[in-house]
C-alpha cells in the first residue's frame, strides 16, 4: 500500500498524529487510497493533466521569452479539513477582515488608531500603498477589502497561524473550482459519502458582493472585471471568474471616463458601468493620478471613484493594511476596534524599521525569514538557514539601505501533507489560502487554495517557485 | 458588451483556422507548392531558410516551421492567444476544441507523424476546423459576437477562394492553357469537386470551374454565396435595411455583391482571370479595412492608431511588461 511507509519525520503532519496512526478525518480517504494502485494512480495523474491542459488552465512564467505556459502542478491526494477546526478558522477569518476594514475606514478617515498610539503613525504614513489621495473619500457600504485571500499556516502543534493577508489583488480561486472539478472526474470514488462541502457558490457570492456595493444602492448595477491583459499570469482566473459571473471582462481601453462616469464602449455606444472588479493594481488604475506611464488604466477613473459613481473592488489604497509591516499590528486592531482577543494568531515579527528588532534581525539573519514589505508572489525574500553567505549579505545591505522595507520572522515548519512523488507518497509542507468576500454578509469559501511545495523540505509554495496545489475538502458537521 | 477589438481577434481566429485547413489540406501536385510561396508571398524567407529547398522543405516550412509566421502551427497558436482573450464570449467547447487543436499541432509527436504522412496531419486540422465550425454553430447563441464570427468566415472563405483560382494562374498566365488535371486540382482545394461533378459535370475546365466557385448562388464557399452572407450579416449587426447601407463597410459589401450577381465566367475570362481575381481580392481586403475602421477602431484611434499590428515593439514589450504584473 502507498501509505505504509509514510514517515511524518515528527513534523505537524495533516494525514497521520504519527507513523501509522491516520487522524480519524482521514481514515475513509486512506482506505479508498489503499484500492489504488501505484500505476492506477499514476495513470489517473496523466489524465488530470491532460483535463488541465485541454481546459487551458494554465499559468505564465514570466522571463522567459516564449511565454511559456504551464499547468499548475496539481497533487491528487486531498486535504481534508473538519467541520469543528473549519469553524475556528472561519471565525477569526471573519474576525480579522473585520477588524482590517475597520481599520482602513480609519486610516482614510479621522486615524483615530494613530492618534491613539496604538500603532507608530509613521508605519501607516510611509507604507508603500497608502494613497493619501484617498484621505477622507467614502467608499461604498464603507468596505474597502471585498476580496481577501489570507494565508495560513499550521505550525507544529497544529494551530493556524496567519501568514499574510492579500488585501489587494488575491488571485488563485480558479484553482480551487477547477481542482474541485477535476477531482470530481478522475477521482469520484473518494467523494462517496465522505461529506464534503461544495464549492460551487463562489461566483454567485463575489457577484453579490460587487452588485452589493454598487454606488447608490443601485439596482442590477452593470459590473465588469478589469484585467491587465492577456499577458498576465492570471488572465486564465480573470477570464474564468468573468465568465463564472456573466459579466464582461474589460481592459483598460475599453472603459472611458465621461463627466466623472465610467463607460464601456459596446459596438452600440457607451454603457455607463457601476461596480468594477479589477485585478489591476492601484499604480497603474489611472495615468492621471498615479503611474502616468501606465498604458492599461483608464484616464479619469480616479475622479469618477471620487465622485461616488462607480465602486472599485477590491478599494484603491487597502495595500496598506496588508503591508507587512502593518501585519505585525494586526492583534492590536482587533484589540482595539473589536475589543476582543485575536482567535488567530500569527507569526512573530521583527521589524527593522524598530532599531532594537533590526538589532536582533541583522544578528541573527542566518535564522530568520526575511521579506520585503510589499513583495508578493514568493519573491524578494531570503530564508536564512537556506541562503548562501553572500546572499546574507546582500540582504543585510538591502535591509540597511531601507529598513522600513523589511520584516524577518522565524523560519515554520509549518505542517505537511502526504504528496504523490515519483516514487512513492512522502512529506510535503502545505499552506492554506482561504478567499474570503465581505459584502452585506462576509462569505468564507470553504476550504480555498492548499498550495504544496512539491520540492523535498522546501517551505516556499508560490507557483512560480515550484509550488503546486491540492484539492481542499472542508467536511460537513457530522 | 460586446468588445469590438476581441471580437475582431476573433473573427482572425477563425479565418486562420479556414485558411490554412484548406490551403494546405489538399494538396495532389508537387508544383503545388512553388505557386503557394509566390501566392503567400514567402518565397524569400523560404528561399533564405532553405536555400537547397525540397518539397519536404516546403511542406515543413509552411506546416510546422515556427520561423515562419504565416506557418499553420503559428496561424493556430495565435488564434488559440486570441481565443484565449475572449473566452468569455466563446463557448467552453469552442474553446476545447481550438486548444485540441492547437495542442496535437504543437505536440512533439506531431513532426514525426508529419514526416511520416503530412495527410494525416492535414485530415486532423480540416477536420478540426470543420469541428469548430460545427461546433460554433451548434453552441454559440446568435448574438453579435457570432455575427463577426459568419463575417469573417465569410471573408476568409471568399478571400481563399479567389485565391485558389490564382494560384494556379500563377502556374500558368493565360487561364485558357490549364489542363483539367490542375482545374481539378482548384476544385479539391475549395472542397468543390463533388459538388461539380453532380452540378456541372463532365471534365473541368474554365468556365464551368469559374461558374461554380465564382458565382454559384449555393455552393457555400463561392465568393457570391459568402459575400451575400457578408452583406447579411453586416446589416443584421448594424440594424441597416437590406439594399440599403450605414456605413462604409455595407456600401462596399453591396456593390461587390451586385457586381458577383451580374456576373459571369465570360466576362471573367475576357477580363483575364488573374486581373478578375486581383482586383476582386484588393475589395475584399478593403472591405476587411472598412470592416476594422467601423468596428474595431476606437474613435480617438481612427486619426493616430495605436494597436494595429505595426505598433513598434517596443511598445509593444512595455505594455506587455506592465501586464505581467504580480498578482499576490
Amino acid at each position: 500500500m502507498l501509505l505504509d511507509h509514510y514517515d511524518t519525520e515528527d513534523l505537524f503532519d495533516e494525514m497521520f498524529a504519527g507513523n501509522g496512526e491516520v487522524r480519524p478525518h482521514y481514515q475513509l480517504m486512506r482506505e479508498r487510497l489503499d484500492t489504488l494502485s501505484k500505476a492506477e494512480l499514476d495513470q489517473k495523474i496523466r489524465n488530470l493533466e491532460t483535463l488541465f491542459l485541454k481546459q487551458g488552465i494554465t499559468f505564465t512564467v514570466y522571463g522567459d521569452q516564449q511565454g511559456t505556459e504551464r499547468v499548475f502542478p496539481f497533487d491528487p491526494i486531498p486535504r481534508i479539513i473538519p467541520a469543528e477546526e473549519w469553524q475556528v478558522v472561519e471565525d477569526g477569518l471573519v474576525q480579522r477582515i473585520t477588524a482590517l476594514n475597520l481599520f482602513l475606514y480609519d486610516v482614510y478617515h479621522e486615524q483615530k488608531i494613530l492618534k491613539d498610539k496604538v500603532i507608530p503613525e509613521e508605519v501607516v504614513l510611509s507604507a508603500a500603498h497608502y494613497r493619501p489621495e484617498f484621505k477622507d473619500v467614502d467608499v461604498p457600504r464603507d468596505i474597502y477589502i471585498h476580496i481577501c485571500g489570507t494565508d495560513l499556516i499550521r505550525d507544529r502543534d497544529g494551530s493556524y497561524l496567519v501568514l499574510e493577508d492579500n488585501g489587494r489583488c488575491p488571485s488563485g480561486v480558479s484553482y480551487v473550482l477547477e481542482n474541485r472539478m477535476a477531482m470530481k472526474r478522475v477521482f469520484p470514488h473518494l467523494f462517496g459519502s465522505a461529506g464534503v462541502r461544495s464549492v460551487d457558490s463562489y461566483a454567485a457570492d463575489l457577484l453579490g458582493t460587487l452588485q452589493y456595493i454598487a454606488p447608490h444602492g443601485k439596482m442590477d448595477p452593470v459590473c465588469v472585471l478589469l484585467t491587465p491583459g492577456h499577458y498576465n499570469s492570471a488572465y486564465f482566473e480573470h477570464s474564468f471568474l468573468a465568465r463564472q459571473m456573466g459579466i464582461e471582462i474589460v481592459e483598460g481601453k475599453d472603459l472611458i471616463v465621461v463627466g466623472a462616469h465610467v463607460y464601456m464602449r459596446t459596438t452600440r455606444g457607451l454603457q455607463q458601468v457601476d461596480v468594477i472588479y479589477r485585478r489591476l493594481d492601484d499604480d497603474f488604475l489611472d495615468p492621471k493620478v498615479f503611474r502616468a506611464d501606465s498604458m492599461l488604466g483608464v484616464p479619469g477613473l480616479v475622479s469618477a471613484v471620487r465622485a461616488g459613481n462607480v465602486a472599485l473592488a477590491n478599494a484603491i489604497g487597502t495595500g496598506v493594511a496588508d503591508d507587512k509591516v502593518t501585519y505585525a499590528y494586526v492583534d492590536k486592531m482587533i484589540k482595539y476596534y473589536l475589543d476582543q482577543d485575536p482567535i488567530l494568531q500569527q507569526v512573530p515579527t521583527y521589524l527593522a524599521w524598530d532599531e532594537k528588532d533590526r538589532g536582533y534581525i541583522l544578528d541573527h539573519l542566518s535564522e530568520l525569514v526575511v521579506k520585503a514589505a510589499n513583495e508578493s508572489g514568493g519573491y524578494g525574500m531570503l530564508i536564512g538557514p537556506r541562503a548562501s553567505r553572500a546572499e546574507i549579505e546582500t540582504f543585510r545591505g538591502l535591509i540597511l539601505a531601507n529598513p522600513r522595507n523589511y520584516i524577518a520572522q522565524p523560519v515554520v515548519y509549518f505542517s505537511r501533507h502526504p504528496t504523490l512523488t515519483e516514487g512513492s507518497v512522502e512529506g510535503r509542507h502545505v499552506d492554506l489560502r482561504p478567499f474570503v468576500l465581505s459584502g452585506e454578509r462576509t462569505h468564507i469559501l470553504p476550504g480555498g487554495l492548499t498550495r504544496v511545495a512539491l520540492k523535498k523540505g522546501s517551505i516556499v509554495v508560490n507557483s512560480s517557485q515550484g509550488g503546486g496545489s491540492k484539492d481542499t475538502w472542508v467536511l460537513h458537521p457530522s | 458588451m460586446e468588445r469590438a477589438e476581441n471580437l475582431a481577434r476573433l473573427l482572425q481566429a477563425s479565418n486562420e483556422l479556414l485558411l490554412d485547413g484548406e490551403t494546405m489540406g489538399s494538396r495532389s501536385l508537387n508544383d503545388y507548392w512553388d505557386p503557394v510561396l509566390v501566392a503567400t508571398a514567402m518565397e524569400d524567407q523560404f528561399g533564405q531558410l532553405y536555400p537547397q529547398g525540397t518539397v519536404a522543405d516546403v511542406g515543413y516550412f509552411m506546416t510546422l516551421d515556427e520561423r515562419n509566421p504565416d506557418a499553420i502551427t503559428m496561424c493556430l497558436r495565435q488564434a488559440r492567444e486570441n481565443a484565449r482573450t475572449v473566452r468569455d464570449q466563446i463557448s467552453d467547447e469552442m474553446w476545447t476544441e481550438l486548444n485540441d487543436l492547437y495542442l496535437f499541432i504543437a505536440e512533439a509527436g506531431t513532426l514525426r507523424l508529419f514526416q511520416m504522412s503530412p495527410q494525416s496531419v492535414y485530415d486532423r486540422i480540416i477536420s478540426g476546423s470543420l469541428l469548430f465550425h460545427g461546433i460554433t454553430d451548434a453552441t454559440l447563441a446568435r448574438t453579435e459576437g457570432w455575427q463577426f464570427i459568419q463575417l469573417g468566415k465569410h471573408l476568409e472563405r471568399a478571400d481563399k477562394t479567389s485565391r485558389f483560382l490564382d494560384i494556379r494562374v500563377h502556374a500558368a498566365p493565360t487561364g485558357k492553357a490549364l489542363d483539367s488535371f490542375q482545374w481539378t486540382s482548384i476544385l479539391r482545394s475549395a472542397s468543390a469537386i463533388n459538388t461539380y461533378r453532380a452540378e456541372v459535370g463532365g471534365e473541368p475546365g474554365a468556365e464551368g470551374v469559374i461558374d461554380l466557385l465564382m458565382f454559384s448562388t449555393d455552393f457555400p464557399r463561392s465568393v457570391r454565396y459568402c459575400v451575400r452572407q457578408m452583406d447579411a450579416h453586416l446589416h443584421a449587426i448594424s440594424g441597416t435595411v437590406l439594399g440599403s447601407y450605414g456605413n462604409s463597410a455595407e456600401r462596399l459589401a453591396g456593390r461587390l455583391l451586385a457586381r458577383l450577381n451580374f456576373g459571369s465566367s465570360e466576362e471573367v475570362l475576357e477580363q483575364g482571370l488573374q486581373e478578375y481575381t486581383d482586383d476582386l481580392q484588393s475589395v475584399l481586403n478593403e472591405l476587411g479595412q472598412r470592416i476594422h475602421e467601423t468596428y474595431v477602431l476606437l474613435p480617438q484611434d481612427q486619426q493616430s492608431v495605436i494597436f494595429l499590428p505595426s505598433v513598434d515593439s517596443q511598445q509593444r514589450r512595455w505594455v506587455e511588461l506592465q501586464q505581467q504584473q504580480q498578482q499576490q
